[in-house]
């Protein structure tokens, strides 16, 4: 389009919803300096535009009505118990789960009775967490932060082969030192089905995060995002083509939420070996 | 699997713009509220499909998209809705204070005299305030259609409101679509 050539009214009303850009929304701007009667049409809509939100609007500060408040609510409390939520529910890894109770409230410096059960992988990722990261002389099996430079390539390297070979999934050693963390190593976990893995990861507080990975079950798709808290630790999980994921720490949502998409965009690059 | 409580609680703070959009897109606050409870329910029975990653408004919005249409749908067998008298329904429920009266019967009525295929993107780009792209999101429709429906929507609410265009025959199903 030339600069004579009037924009048409789709481009007009785009540009007011701020949806042109550039060379173009330049172009928009310098007509209708230009040619007052299309400005006054542009005002026309955007003074409709005003009006619209102004009418409905003060619904915005109504107070909810109790009717709605309830559908959000229902089925909460009287439903839950056994078999809701990745805390509540309870099968096998008895000792495991056990230790995790006690660790896990221990930690999170918790009173609360609430039973720590296994019977999902997430609730296996938390229970490992909350196992693992106490932890002052053995936080992980393979430990990538000993020895040298050349000597922690090495370890990394290893560690990498070994959880892959164990899993049967492509196990990459994620990198989050953008986000301010540090790998210190992994670990090898048992899972319901099989083995699964366990990345440990420390920010120059010690604060330490994990990520749990195992290979996904038949009934683990879809792959979206979720977060689930309970206490001080939160979570994201998700399953992307043949892995689970599940990123536990007691970092702020957002913070967590930054990890696990760093994860998830670095688990999308072809696998190689990591340049670090 | 039951919804947890931060997904409850995310979904509680978008229930006051939920129910502005159900109440420009329905009228009638008492249908509005209707499609928000269907909305909300739907929303929990379908959580686990919700992405952490994705806005929660966008996502409520188009259920509510849809659930809008199946009742259109049930509508549409079981009578025909007249919108006139819906918006003279709903205003004469409104307690807006602070526009004028003419100003706002003619801006319902408008409103109501446009096909639902453009009131809704015209509602979610003007009242909502969604990006182009979030509004073809909840639509379901791509973001060109978003774009030319908007603009056609504008020109036809401006007309109304001038008086310069009367409806067509029939014109509650007043139906063009671009």
């Amino acid at each position: 389009m030339s600069a004579a050539q009037r924009p048409d009214d789709t481009l007009l009303s785009a540009w007011l919803d701020g949806e042109v850009e550039g060379a173009e929304c330049a172009r928009v701007q310098a007509w209708l300096q230009e040619h007052p009667e299309d400005a006054a049409l542009v005002r026309m809509w955007a003074a409709d535009r005003d009006a619209l939100r102004a009418r409905f609007s003060p619904t915005l500060d109504e107070p909810i009505p109790e009717k709605l408040a309830q559908a959000v609510s229902r089925g909460r409390s009287e439903r839950r118990g056994p078999g809701s939520g990745w805390w509540a529910q309870s099968t096998a890894a008895v000792a495991l789960l056990a230790i995790g109770v006690a660790i896990g409230a221990l930690w999170r410096g918790s009173t609360s009775a609430e039973p720590l059960a296994s019977g999902r992988w997430t609730q296996r990722a938390a229970v490992a967490h909350a196992v693992y990261v106490p932890e002052v002389r053995h936080p992980v099996e393979v430990n990538v932060r000993e020895g040298d430079a050349a000597q922690q390539r090495e370890q990394e390297a290893h560690l990498s082969r070994w959880l892959t070979r164990r899993l049967s999934v492509p196990v990459k050693l994620f990198d989050l030192r953008d986000q301010g963390f540090e790998l210190v190593g992994g670990r090898l976990l048992p899972d319901a089905a099989g083995p699964s893995a366990q990345l440990m990861y420390q920010d120059a507080m010690g604060m330490r995060v994990t990520v749990y990975l195992r290979k996904a079950a038949e009934q683990d798709v879809p792959a979206a995002f979720r977060y689930d808290r309970q206490g001080d630790v939160g979570m994201f999980y998700w399953v992307e083509g043949r892995c689970g994921y599940a990123l536990v720490g007691t970092q702020p949502r957002e913070r967590l939420l930054a990890l696990a998409q760093a994860i998830a965009k670095q688990d999308q690059m072809p696998p190689s070996a990591p340049e670090r | 699997m039951q919804a947890d409580d931060v997904f409850r609680q995310q979904l509680l703070g978008v229930i006051p713009r939920l129910r502005r959009y159900a109440r420009s897109l329905v009228f009638d606050a008492a249908a509005a509220d209707d499609l928000v409870q269907t909305t909300l329910e739907r929303a929990l029975a379908h959580w686990h499909q919700f992405d952490q990653r994705r806005d929660l408004l966008v996502w409520v919005l188009s259920i509510a998209h849809n659930a809008h249409l199946d009742q259109r749908r049930r509508d549409a067998r079981l009578s025909v809705v007249d919108p006139e008298r819906a918006s003279a329904d709903q205003d004469a429920q409104s307690s807006d204070p602070g526009v004028d009266v003419g100003l706002r019967i003619d801006l319902v009525h408008a409103l109501a005299r446009l096909s639902p295929e453009q009131r809704a993107p015209l509602l979610l780009v003007s009242v909502e305030q969604l990006t182009y792209a979030e509004c073809a999101e909840v639509l379901h429709i791509p973001v060109g259609t978003v774009m030319s429906r908007v603009s056609r929507a504008r020109a036809l609410l401006r007309q109304f409101l001038d008086g310069s265009a009367r409806p067509a025959a029939g014109g509650a199903h007043l139906r063009r679509v671009i």
